[in-house]
């Protein structure tokens, strides 16, 4: 990128070519940009709005709905959960012999 | 509008009725391009101000309402305004006709234009004695403002022109993604003379421009986020505690401007590792948020979904990550892993999002995750070996001691890998240093002999 600085001329020609080979590049790159740019919080479209509009009053008390517990008991028909009881099985029984 | 007698009849009457929307109205760059035109036609830079004094002048007389040290300010802040819409135009036409190949900064011109209106309207604040009810005026120009600059930095880069102007050879070493975002970050620093003149207001709180703070404040804080500056936000973060009792607190604003600011906040909390701050923010941000800005719920969730996996240690339901398909993609694999103590899925899991958990900066929160998925295999294991013998009558105790071994096959059930009891004993260490395990490991007989009531804290065994 420094020879694009210098001020010579005869090395403007080769910087600017550089500088256009080297824009190939972050065009193809530009995704990320777009990403990013969406990323940005809104704003929103009007400045205040009453407490019924906001999220807290129109879930219904959606607090309780948005987590639960990360462990689940009832949840032990999948494959690891059966798998796991194999292995388990086999351990105690190499223990026992 | 059109600088005509439509104008001065709006204007005199935005002012007397101390309307600050509609005042700002008058000043947006917002305007179809024929409408530009129009207006930019309809005057000349020699005869603009005198046009304009006569006019302001004229109908505030008729409605009384403003006075002999308010006008030269208005007078400048149109003028300006008039000369800005000028550059747009100009940019606007240029790169609609394509021709914008040369090295010519439309945009750049544009922004230095409306920095120019900036000024004066800060000049009215502080010489004109522009009443605070104008401060939405302030707003209106600032948004765009940051608006334009980002538009001269993207054609810029576009472009690929070397800026000599001063500031960038000043630079003493050259980087090219600071230079990437310079008149970004000029504009924060216009953007910072607009906090003060708001922050530094010493009248009465309800005279002050006080109020404008947290409006421009989310505006530095997007910003600096855009910027990749989280200290540069703390600064704003501490100018605007420091404001102490005198600054209204935050409750007190439009729901637009807390729930922004709260949602910075609590993402720079997050950043800081200050799980507990940055859930209280974003829970705020996400209670008070408009219903239907669903892009925007979805960002606050991005980071409120990591932040509760790490305080509380639950995880966001299938029905909430339904309704967000992008946030569904991201953290339902990583869920259902944790769900099921699927080890070795869930560094599967990780490395498969790791380039977008990177880029969003929650990977190495979510990485803490691993804890959680690993308490919950543990916890498998304990709960398959089921009950000691009842004794008659009495309440079924759980089987306590669990052989390390029995630890390390589950640890080692999904990637296949064995690995050796010392680093199995190692990881149970840190589980019950962590708190997530109660109970302590006999070295002597290889097995760890769990606390009879609540091995697993919290999770009802």
């Amino acid at each position: 990128m420094a020879s694009s600085q210098t001020p010579t001329k005869r090395d403007d020609k080769v910087a600017e070519a550089e500088a256009k080979s080297d824009q190939q590049q972050p065009a193809a790159e530009q995704k990320p940009a777009a990403l990013e740019e969406d990323d940005e919080f809104e704003d929103f479209p009007v400045d205040d709005w009453a407490q019924e509009d906001t999220e807290a009053a129109s879930g219904g008390g959606a607090a309780q709905h948005l987590w639960e517990e990360s462990w689940d008991d009832d949840d032990t028909s999948d494959d690891f959960s059966a798998q796991l009881k194999e292995e388990l099985k086999k351990v105690e029984a190499s223990k026992k012999r | 509008m059109e600088f005509n007698t439509a104008f001065f009849h709006e204007f005199s009457e935005a002012h007397a009725q101390q309307d600050g929307y509609r005042l700002a109205r008058t000043l947006t760059p917002d305007l179809p391009t024929d409408k530009l035109r129009k207006i930019w036609r309809s005057q000349n830079a020699h005869s603009i101000r005198s046009f304009l004094k006569r006019g302001l002048q004229g109908n505030a007389a008729f409605t009384g309402g403003l006075d002999h040290e308010e006008l030269p300010g208005w007078v400048e802040v149109y003028a300006t305004y008039w000369n800005a819409l000028g550059e747009i135009l100009a940019a606007r036409e240029s790169s609609n006709e394509g021709k914008n190949k040369s090295s010519e900064l439309v945009w750049t011109r544009a922004y230095e234009g409306w920095i120019d209106l900036l000024n004066a309207l800060l000049r009215g604040y502080q010489s004109h004695k522009f009443k605070n009810w104008t401060i939405i005026c302030l707003y209106t120009v600032c948004k765009h403002l940051r608006l334009f600059a980002m538009k001269a930095d993207d054609e810029r880069n576009s472009n690929n022109v070397v800026d000599d102007s001063p500031a960038a050879n000043f630079q003493d070493d050259f980087d090219p993604e600071t230079n990437k975002r310079q008149k970004l970050e000029d504009c924060v620093r216009q953007l910072f003379k607009a906090f003060n003149i708001c922050q530094q207001d010493r009248a009465a709180l309800e005279e002050s421009r006080k109020w404008g703070s947290y409006y421009i404040a989310n505006l530095l804080l997007k910003s600096y986020f855009k910027l990749n500056s989280a200290s540069l936000s703390k600064n704003i973060l501490k100018n605007l505690h420091a404001g102490g009792k005198d600054m209204p607190d935050v409750s007190a604003f439009p729901k637009s401007q807390q729930v922004t600011f709260k949602y910075h906040e609590g993402v720079l909390a997050f950043l800081e590792e200050n799980y507990a701050r940055a859930e209280a923010c974003l829970t705020d941000a996400w209670n008070k948020c408009h219903k239907d800005a669903v892009r925007n719920k979805e960002r606050i969730l991005a980071y409120l979904i990591p932040c509760h996996l790490i305080t509380s240690h639950t995880l966001p339901t299938e029905a909430l990550l339904e309704s967000y398909p992008r946030l569904q993609k991201l953290f339902l694999p990583l869920c259902r892993c944790i769900k099921r103590g699927e080890l070795h899925k869930f560094d599967l899991a990780l490395q498969e999002g790791e380039d977008e958990f990177v880029r969003r900066r929650i990977y190495l929160t979510l990485e803490r995750g691993r804890d959680v998925a690993l308490r919950n295999l543990l916890r498998k294991v304990f709960i398959a070996r089921g009950f000691e013998e009842a004794k008659d009558g009495e309440k079924p105790v759980r089987r306590t001691r669990v052989p390390v071994a029995e630890f390390a096959a589950a640890i080692s059930l999904g990637s296949q890998e064995r690995i050796d009891n010392d680093e199995v004993e190692c990881l149970l260490a840190n589980m019950i240093y962590k708190g997530f395990m109660k109970g302590y490991i006999s070295r002597q007989h290889s097995t760890v002999v769990l606390s009879k009531s609540g091995a697993f804290p919290g999770t009802g065994v």
